[in-house]
């Protein structure tokens, strides 16, 4: 048990440290109280958005994009990604564009995406389906690609049939770099999410940003801020610890 | 029909081993007189093959005019230094490479691409690292049509056969270097091939490792008489397990001398004969004063 604590303890430090930082540039008083608001007042704040349910409200929206947009892409980008993989049609027909699409950042096409699709519901959830769709496929056309000729050679040599071939080779073969494409394809998703709804919105933890900025509410917005980067940080390690309980026979990785 | 045979082998392989395991001398006897019998078919006819590689745009002959009869029940050895195309020839035997020139027949037929009757053991043990022991080596029955209770016990009885029965379920990075080329040749055996053949299976492997694996082979073959062509670059390994040594050499890769290992098994490392043949085929190698 303690020991557990101390092995924690480094990674406190960090986090702690910028804490110190921040509260001093607030006391030092170089900005206004407007400006920079102080860790006690966005914890003042935080307790009020919590209190009044509005918090709760804007991540649920948000979270609802995110699982909806998210789904979507990892789910096509996956089965996408290994059929791009094993046929050279396919391969040959999409891989260039693909890889020229990868280049671009999706935020360069929020502004095409709001004039075809409007600022409603569909364009938050497409641009997050893009972003998550582009990641995957890649990890999951890399992953398949990757899987070693000697195993293909093993299968060839014992007749193994194209089921057994998905099932117990090439699934579980790609699995590792396919987890880490999903949960980097996750912070991107989430990312994106978060500026688009910045841009345009009408609920959702952007848009709780975004309204706090047009009122000058800095308190609102670092709240905003501060969440945004909790909320990414837990679902990471979700996906870690998930990572490491799904593929039992890798040796021991430490999250 | 076809399960019921392979039942039936299968209890017939049994009492066999159990018979060898009784007492050493029974085993002893079993080896040489297996060897008498055998000298009567020939399994394999490798009749005159050639290979040419593309490199760089030039062609590479790693293998030229190369001709060999297996009968059945024999352990051949080829010894070679590397780039001499003993890899290569295994490959083609294997029927996992199939463009060549010349012939090669198992059986009476056309080699024409891989078969679960001529297994195949490589340099690496190739173990698919996210199954276990067990899942392994029953993936080489995959496509055998054995019910799953006869792969069950099939699967047991082979992996006890190189004693690895406590690891069963140990996934390859929890057992050694030995242990996994252990279960590679579990995964090879269980299909009781009639034809196995072992690209540099210990050259992987430290030296001491290399000759308890080496004993262990010579007993699997006395036990199960499979037909077996090793290829390796060690002078030893291959007079310690070969009726036959076939020497090699490289540029092109042909067939530099065939050498008689008359020594019954199973075999002494000391013996002042097996030296002697030792030295013989090392002598093809380097000078020895």
């Amino acid at each position: 048990m303690t020991r557990d604590w101390k092995r924690f303890l480094p990674f406190l430090i960090s986090p702690l440290l910028l804490l110190v930082v921040w509260w001093w540039a607030t006391a030092a008083g170089w900005y206004s109280d407007d400006v920079l608001v102080s860790p006690a007042a966005v914890l003042a704040t935080l307790q009020e958005l919590v209190a009044s349910g509005e918090l709760a409200l804007h991540l649920k929206t948000s979270f609802l994009r995110l699982l909806i947009g998210f789904g979507t892409g990892a789910v096509t980008g996956v089965l996408f990604g290994i059929w791009m993989a094993i046929s050279p049609r396919v391969e040959a027909f999409v891989l260039p564009t693909f890889q020229g699409l990868r280049q671009v950042p999706t935020i360069a096409l929020i502004p095409i995406l709001i004039l075809l699709l409007g600022v409603d519901e569909s364009f938050k959830v497409i641009i997050v389906v893009k972003a998550a769709f582009l990641t995957v496929a890649l990890a999951a056309y890399d992953a398949t690609k990757g899987v070693s000729r000697n195993y293909f050679e093993v299968a060839r040599i014992y007749h193994l049939p194209k089921t057994t071939l998905y099932r117990k080779l090439i699934i579980p073969a790609i699995t590792p770099p396919v987890f880490t494409g999903l949960r980097i394809a996750f912070s991107r998703s989430w990312t994106i999410l978060v500026a688009a709804e910045l841009l345009a919105a009408d609920s959702g933890i952007g848009q709780m940003m975004q309204l706090g900025r047009e009122m000058f509410r800095l308190d609102i917005v670092m709240v905003g801020v501060v969440i945004t980067g909790l909320v990414g940080f837990s679902i990471d390690k979700i996906f870690k610890w998930a990572e490491i309980r799904l593929i039992p026979w890798q040796p021991a990785v430490k999250a | 029909m076809g399960r019921t045979k392979a039942a039936l082998n299968y209890l017939d392989q049994e009492s066999i081993s159990d018979l060898d395991h009784a007492t050493a001398p029974v085993a002893q006897l079993n080896g040489v007189s297996h060897l008498a019998l055998a000298s009567t078919t020939t399994v394999l006819d490798v009749g005159g093959v050639s290979k040419t590689f593309q490199l760089n745009g030039k062609p590479l002959n790693v293998l030229s005019d190369f001709s060999l009869q297996v009968v059945k029940g024999e352990f051949i050895s080829i010894v070679g230094s590397s780039g001499c195309g003993k890899s290569t020839l295994l490959r083609l035997i294997a029927g996992l490479d199939t463009v060549y020139d010349g012939s090669i027949a198992w059986l009476s037929s056309t080699v024409v691409g891989p078969s679960l009757d001529r297994g195949l053991i490589f340099q690496e043990h190739r173990l698919f690292p996210w199954l276990t022991v067990r899942e392994n080596v029953a993936l080489a029955l995959e496509s055998s049509g054995l019910t799953p209770d006869e792969v069950k016990t099939r699967v047991t009885h082979q992996i006890e056969l190189v004693g690895l029965s406590g690891f069963a379920n140990a996934y390859p990075h929890q057992i050694s270097g030995g242990m996994s080329q252990r279960v590679a040749i579990a995964r090879a055996l269980v299909l009781k091939p009639r034809l196995l053949l072992l690209d540099e299976p210990f050259g992987a492997l430290d030296a001491l490792t290399r000759l308890k694996m080496q004993q262990e082979l010579q007993r699997l073959w006395e036990t199960e008489g499979t037909t077996s062509i090793l290829v390796t670059h060690d002078v030893e390994e291959a007079v310690f397990l070969g009726d036959r040594v076939v020497v090699m050499e490289a540029n092109p890769g042909r067939i530099k001398r065939v050498v008689e290992v008359d020594l019954p098994r199973p075999r002494h490392r000391t013996s002042a004969e097996f030296q002697r043949i030792k030295d013989d085929v090392l002598s093809d190698f380097i000078e020895i004063s």
